[in-house]
Parts: structure tokens; sequence; C-alpha cells
């Protein structure tokens, strides 16, 4: 038995179960379907609150071990991902695949039964649409994967909100809307300073298959209807001035961004310092808007 | 005659997997009273016993 082969046989540390869960990713999660429930109108018991977020990470950290017990073999080619348990050989895949699956069923049961039906509802359509849908059909076999798998990631806020009130209504699907539209922006720009990486995995990124001209084209016309989304809660009425001013003070920072990407000619990541800036700033910008939208509806309120 | 047992795994190994085996223990004991507090809670806000 070679010393390989005995490590894949060694039971897993739990500091791997939690790296499964990508809590970086988690958090981002938590941190919208939090707003979603604060900026949602009525009342909601903070036990029933907290679960219910407790409940939607669980569901992301489902997603995320899932995402990563298919994508073993892919994840071992890149270097940005070859360290993590499966590829790095320190867990068994079958483990991860019972962790993922158990979360989502986990979480699903607990938020139906303490929560409601229609957030518990909302939340197995989200693993099911990230984890099948995007996972195994989208993300292998299109370069508009990240457009379509996006809308796995601007569930959180409509669940958040569903949790509270038991419906969905216009705004939650605002909510979508933003993070639906932000998702390419931000993904292709770290795709064009990772196009390396994710052409050794064979993953047909958009900057892989159609170049970098057409997406960073694409980066800056989806920037538009999403700085516009961002906009419009304040111009229906749906926030007080406070967001009005920071959403358009942020999407105006995002379209520069955007704009000096489009102009960028760089082919080498070294020289991507734009790309780079706009995948920062991407991230800043969602925690941003959603934290002064959710404080501005608790302030009307 | 039975054969004496042959383990697979040398001295140290076998002490690391019963590290983390206790390790993972301890995190999934912390982990259930979290859960049983939480469904306590969960029962109480349902139920309405504290208003």
């Amino acid at each position: 038995m070679t010393t390989a082969a005995r490590d894949i046989l060694m039971p897993a540390e739990w500091r791997d179960f939690w790296a499964l869960t990508k809590p970086r990713v988690m958090s981002l999660v938590v941190f919208t379907a939090l707003c979603g429930l604060l900026a949602a109108p009525g009342n909601i018991h903070p036990i029933i609150a907290f679960t219910a977020v407790l409940c939607i990470a669980l569901g992301a950290g489902a997603c995320g071990s899932l995402n990563q017990w298919y994508e073993a073999d892919v994840d071992a080619k890149m270097a940005r991902t070859a360290q993590r348990p499966l590829p790095a050989g320190r867990m068994d895949r079958a483990a991860a695949l019972h962790f993922g699956v158990g979360l989502a069923a986990f979480s699903v049961g607990i938020m139906g039964v303490a929560v409601n039906w229609l957030s518990a509802g909302l939340l197995a359509f989200s693993i099911f649409f990230y984890s099948i849908v995007y996972t195994i059909w989208l993300k292998p076999n299109t370069p508009q994967n990240i457009v379509i798998g996006g809308a796995a990631g601007a569930f959180p806020p409509v669940i958040g909100w569903a949790a509270v009130t038991g419906d969905v209504t216009f705004l939650p699907v605002l909510l979508f809307t933003i993070i639906f539209l932000w998702t390419p922006p931000h993904f292709w720009a770290l795709a064009l300073f990772m196009k390396t990486d994710y052409g050794a995995a064979g993953i047909p990124m958009l900057p892989n298959v159609k170049g970098q001209r057409v997406t960073r084209n694409q980066i800056f016309g989806y920037s538009f209807p999403m700085a516009g989304a961002a906009i419009l809660p304040f111009i229906l009425g749906d926030s007080g001035w406070l967001y009005g001013a920071a959403s358009m003070l942020l999407s105006g920072v995002f379209l520069i961004l955007a704009f000096r990407v489009w102009q960028n000619e760089a082919t080498d990541a070294a020289a991507m310092k734009p790309e780079k800036q706009l995948f920062a700033f991407s991230i800043l910008y969602l925690f941003l808007l959603f934290a002064l939208f959710a404080f501005d509806r608790m302030v009307t309120a | 005659m039975t054969q004496p047992d042959q383990s697979p795994y040398t001295a140290e190994e076998t002490a690391l997997i019963r590290k983390r085996q206790a390790a993972r223990s301890r995190v999934m004991g912390v982990a259930l009273v979290g859960l049983c507090i939480l469904f306590f809670l969960i029962t109480v806000a349902k139920v309405g016993v504290w208003g």
C-alpha cells in the first residue's frame, strides 16, 4: 500500500469539512439573506430569524460541499483550488457527498418546520439549482454558465424575505435581480485574470471561449442594467435618500471601474489591474449596497 | 489458529487517527448541544411561552 493510498483512508479533520462549505462564499450568502430578512416588512421572532439565517448558511454549505464533490478532478488542475480537501487527498469523496446531502436535507427540513415551507421550498430549489443546474449541467458546458448559474446566488435575500412575510413580492425579486446582474461582471473580472487556470481545468469560461475583448464588452454591458436595478428601489419609493444616494455613488464607481476594464487591452494577468480592482470592489459594492438597503428600510420603517 | 491482527497503520498514524477522531467527536458534541438548545428555543418561540 502506498503512502498516498493510506492518506486517503485517514479520517478527515473537522476543519476539512468546514472548508468544504466554502466559508467565504457562505459569509456573502448569509449577509445578503440577513439583509433581505431585515428589509422585509413585518415582524419575526429573533430565534426564528436566527434559525432562518442558520438554515440558509447550512444550505450554502451544502452547495459548496456538493460542488467540491463533483468538481474534485477539476479543482486538482487549478492552483487556486488544488489545496481543497478532496484534490489534496485529505478526504474521501463519498464523505463530501454524504456531508453535502445531509446538510441540504437538514437545512431544508428545519427551515420548513421552524420558519415556513415557502422559504424551505425556495432554499431547496436554490440548492438544486446550484448543485445540479449550475455545477453539473451549465458550468462544464457553456460560457454562459455564470449568467444563468448566478440565479442560485441571488436567492438568499428572497429566502430571507420569505422567512418574514411568507410570500414573495416585487421588492425581493428586485433584490434577486441586482445579484443576478452583478454576478457576470464579478465573475468575468475574475475569469479574465484567472484565464490560464480555467483553461487548464477545461472550464469554458467566457474569456477562454469567446476571448478577452468580448468578455470586457460583456462586463461593461452588464454593469448598466445592474446599476439601474440597484437604483430602482429608490426610484420606486421603496427606500429613502440614504440608500438612493449610496446606490448612485457606488454604482457610479462600479461603472467607472467597468469602463477601465473595457478600455484595457492587456492579455497578461499581471497587467490586469483594472480587472483585479473591479473584482475586489464588486464584493465591497454588494456588501455596502445590501447593508445600506436594510439599514435604510429599518430606519424608514 | 488465528492470525495476529496486522494494522495497516504505523503507531504514529494510529495516534493521528485517534487525535482526529477525538477532535471530530468534540465538534460533533458541541454541534449537538447547540442544536438541542436551538430546538428548545424554537419550541418556546413557536408556543409563545415567553410572549
